[in-house]
């Protein structure tokens, strides 16, 4: 990997050609607001658009997502001018007016200033639910569950992550890990004693032979047992009693 | 058909002399336009008619009949069109005519003007060319191969000089055609307008075993249909173009994607690719030369969406069409993430002219900054409509007055708005503007692919911006949240504006909305989407206040905001309104002055349209 020099808000900063901005810049302790950036996703989606900051090269300057964009030596990153502020505000307010009551976006609109969307809301899609249609629930379970059980169904404004033909998905293995990686924690997922519950169907638990707790879906050991080859009898205890 | 392949340019040239000659004109061909809108108005009715003629005359064997088998000849509000050559033109041509035309035209080569063109000023007839406005202030250096080429027939194309670039371009070096290409200045006619050459030239710098090269035939802007109009009448000429890029860049594989709405531009492509394929013109070895490219026709994902760059590459992988970042370019990471060349159908169709007339002859026509000609599909309110090609260059009045022939009814000409839905609208004050690719983004609009809208006094430019704003809003593939969640808000306001609820603030709110968008998008569909909404403020914002201050539209289009009177001065009392209302709620006696109860009124406008008298006033 070749080692680059960059600017940050004016620092001279250490770097590997390809990295984000966006990784780049958290190594370095500065603080850049994202939703939808995962450190195990190969290709970042670049959906919320709060991650902007603006980039300039040979004198040109834009805005660009910095989750995604590639840093190349020479280049000069600024993440709070009046131009990010106002972009990202505009967004936040956009994404407030959505889901008033998700709180990661609550706490980004008043980081930002914003005290209320102006933007007209109405009642049926204010409850409607928290997502923000980032799909990154959709790319954890394509890229590091690997089953694809869910993808983004419909578009513009309908577009939201849901199982083929909102039936329950026999590919599902009830891991969870789409509502974990959820920023907003739109997704329901219940645990009830040894069930669990999400998208529309109910997963029994495997219990900890040790402390007695329903800790994983038989059909997530099932999978992990198939794909990897590792030995059933390890989910016999979990993790807290390996 | 193995056996028709060509080995070598030699043979192909021999080939060309050969069917050239067995083709000499000796007869008068009757070209009948088999473009859609032609198709719609009868062409095919007027085709048989010719057909039958011909037969029962016993000139099977001496007229060459072509039906169909045009492309769009442009002028299709007077269709259906039949033409002979590059002189004489007929139009709105009913099956009734062709004995007349049989016997007067094919016979006798004379012209019967009463066919021609009416100029509705001086009321002359004109069945030239030359003589009609609409044709003569045009260029036809795309448009020409429309009206005279079989687009079915692949030996039409060769007779007339088709396929030649090949043999210019073959016998060159790669970097060479690239540098005709960047000589002559060829910009992208798909929207961005960026520089051909400089395109291919970064796509082949790129170290890689396979490269590609694409043709944007996805036209997703409404009512547009210039690259339907080149795929469905000059097949021939795309690929030609395309085999040249292929070249130029070293690629050995290319797709052409289709809007899947257009299954007959789809065939009649697939037919020309078959064709080509067999003469031995596309695939392994192409006329000897060792040099393989094939091309493969790919269906639209059916979405507007899919015609930007990135989520065209993804359609044509099989996946779902979405825009993603860009920002390592697609001529280094495009389809596959291998280097890409994409370029728009009638990008494509200019290289050969490149190719084979030289980079200084192509700058001769067009501007410094923008050569050539660009094809346009003019709509809306002007006289004459239909599909055109000027010069880079012409001014927007021209266009409109020339070759559009003014405005429809006598009203007055309000603005032009140009580049598809995320153009933007340009007021009369400025129609003295050349068209060119950096004329029209500095005045707020855009080149686009080429659609023009003309409008006249009775167009609300509020409800044109809402117009365009819904149909974004409605494409918007909902990926990134300035776009997917942005344009339904702009959408609410504008409707709240044009419906009498706009507050003061709106206009500013649209403003900030507009600046989100246009940093914050991912891709060109939500950066470019506030160019309806921001040209229509600055060039017509006392409209806008209108609305929301006085809740009143002044172009009384707006529904809410217009209440129909009945002028008492000028109403003969004819009762005509009052039979026509639907809700019945005029009232009056026999050749007295009639009256519209305001409290049923539903404002659909029937009565205006009906009264012979103009007496039906909108406020
Ligand atoms: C939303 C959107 C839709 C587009 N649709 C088309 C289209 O239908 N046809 C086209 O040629 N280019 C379209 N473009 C432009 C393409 O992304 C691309 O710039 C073009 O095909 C490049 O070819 P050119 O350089 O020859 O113009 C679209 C762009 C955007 C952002
Ligand atoms: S459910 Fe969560 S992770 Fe999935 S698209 Fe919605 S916001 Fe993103
Ligand atoms: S700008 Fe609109 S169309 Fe483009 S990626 Fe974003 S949501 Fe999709
Ligand atoms: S974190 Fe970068 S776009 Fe969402
Ligand atoms: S379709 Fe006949 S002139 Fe356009």
């Amino acid at each position: 990997m070749e080692k680059i020099t960059i600017k940050i808000n004016g620092k001279d900063i250490e770097a590997l050609k390809d990295q984000s901005v966006l990784e780049v810049a958290r190594e370095n302790g500065i603080a850049i607001p994202a939703l939808c950036s995962h450190p195990e996703i190969e290709t970042q989606a670049g959906s919320c658009r709060v991650c902007l900051v603006e980039v300039s090269q040979n004198g040109r300057s834009r805005v660009v997502t910095s989750c995604n964009y590639p840093v190349r030596g020479g280049i000069e990153v600024r993440t709070d001018t009046d131009l990010v502020r106002r972009i990202r505000k505009g967004v936040v307010e956009l994404l407030l007016s959505r889901t008033p009551d998700a709180p990661v976006i609550q706490k980004l609109a008043r980081e930002n200033g914003i005290e209320g969307s102006r933007f007209f809301v109405d009642e049926a899609e204010h409850y409607r639910n928290r997502c923000i249609a980032c799909s990154l629930c959709t790319q954890v379970c394509e890229e590091v569950v690997g089953v694809s059980a869910i993808s983004m169904l419909d578009r513009g404004r309908d577009k939201a992550p849901g199982t083929p033909y909102l039936k329950p998905s026999q590919a599902c293995i009830g891991c969870g890990a789409c509502a974990y990686a959820c920023p907003t924690e739109a997704i329901s997922m219940i645990d009830e004693g040894e069930v669990r519950k999400i998208w529309g169907r109910e997963f029994k638990m495997l219990t900890c032979s040790v402390c007695g707790k329903p800790y994983i879906p038989e059909a997530q050991v099932e999978w992990i047992v198939k794909t990897t080859g590792k030995d059933r009898s390890f989910f016999d205890k979990c993790p807290d009693h390996r | 058909m193995d056996n028709r392949k060509l080995q070598s340019v030699k043979e192909f040239e021999s080939y060309r002399t050969k069917i050239a000659e067995s083709r000499k004109d000796e007869y008068p061909v009757i070209y009948v336009c088999g473009g859609t809108p032609c198709l719609a108005k009868g062409s095919r009715a007027v085709a048989h008619a010719f057909k039958k003629e011909i037969e029962s005359q016993g000139l099977a064997c001496k007229v060459e009949l072509r039906h169909k088998v045009t492309g769009c000849q442009g002028f299709c509000s007077k269709g259906p069109v039949v033409s002979f050559g590059n002189d004489i033109v007929y139009l709105e041509v009913k099956p009734n005519h062709v004995p007349e035309i049989m016997e007067k035209t094919v016979k006798n080569a004379q012209v019967i003007d009463s066919l021609g063109y009416k100029d509705p000023q001086t009321k002359k007839r004109s069945a030239s060319f030359e003589g009609i406005p609409f044709y003569s202030h045009q260029k036809g250096m795309i448009l020409k191969g429309l009206r005279e080429i079989d687009p079915l027939e692949i030996d039409d194309y060769i007779a007339r000089g088709g396929y030649a670039s090949l043999v210019r371009a073959f016998a060159m070096v790669p970097e060479e055609v690239i540098d005709l290409i960047a000589e002559s200045g060829l910009r992208g006619r798909g929207g961005g307008g960026f520089p051909a050459g400089a395109k291919w030239k970064s796509c082949r710098a790129v170290d890689s075993e396979v490269r590609y090269v694409l043709c944007n035939g996805d036209e997703g802007d409404p009512g547009a249909f210039m690259d339907r109009s080149i795929m469905e009448g000059n097949p021939h000429a795309v690929i030609e173009g395309m085999i040249v890029g292929a070249w130029a860049v070293g690629a050995h594989h290319g797709y052409a994607y289709i809007r899947d709405e257009y299954p007959l531009a789809v065939k009649v492509m697939k037919k020309a690719v078959e064709d080509a394929t067999a003469m031995g013109l596309l695939g392994r070895n192409i006329l000897g030369t060792g040099f393989d490219f094939d091309i493969k026709i790919t269906r639209g994902g059916g979405a507007f969406v899919c015609g930007e760059s990135s989520a065209l590459m993804r359609s044509i992988e099989g996946k779902v069409g979405e825009p993603r970042a860009k920002y390592i370019r697609s001529v280094e990471k495009g389809l596959y993430d291998l280097p890409t060349v994409l370029n728009n159908v009638e990008t494509w169709t200019n290289v050969p002219l490149i190719v084979n007339n030289g980079a200084q002859w192509y700058r001769k026509t067009g501007t410094q900054g923008s050569p050539g000609t660009k094809v346009f599909s003019l709509a809306g309110k002007a006289v004459n409509t239909g599909l055109v090609e000027v010069p880079m260059g012409t001014t927007i009045r021209e266009l409109v007055e020339k070759v559009g022939g003014g405005i429809r009814g006598g009203r007055k000409f309000k603005a032009v708005q140009t580049g598809g839905p995320s153009g933007g609208c340009i007021p009369e004050s400025l129609a003295d503007l050349p068209i060119d690719f950096d004329s029209l983004s500095k005045a707020g609009s855009m080149m686009g692919s080429g659609g023009i809208i003309v409008m006249d006094e009775a167009t609300c430019m509020v409800d044109v911006a809402k117009y365009f704003i819904s149909f974004l809003a409605e494409e918007s593939c909902g990926k990134c949240s300035p776009c997917r969640d942005g344009l339904p808000r702009m959408k609410q306001i504008l409707t709240d504006i044009t419906e009498g609820r706009g507050k003061e603030g709106d206009i500013e709110l649209l403003e900030e909305l507009c600046e989100v968008l246009s940093y914050g998008a991912l891709c060109g569909l939500g950066s470019s989407a506030p160019n309806p909404v921001l040209s229509t403020i600055k060039y017509f914002r006392e409209e806008y206040e209108a609305h929301i201050r006085d809740k009143r539209c002044p172009a009384g289009v707006c529904r809410e905001l217009v209440t129909f009177r009945i002028d008492a001065d000028a109403c003969t009392g004819c009762t005509l309104c009052a039979k026509q209302c639907p809700q019945a709620c005029i009232t009056g006696e026999r050749k007295k002055a009639h009256v519209i109860d305001q409290s049923t009124c539903i404002k659909c406008g029937v009565c205006r349209d009906v009264c012979k008298f103009d007496a039906v006033r909108v406020e």
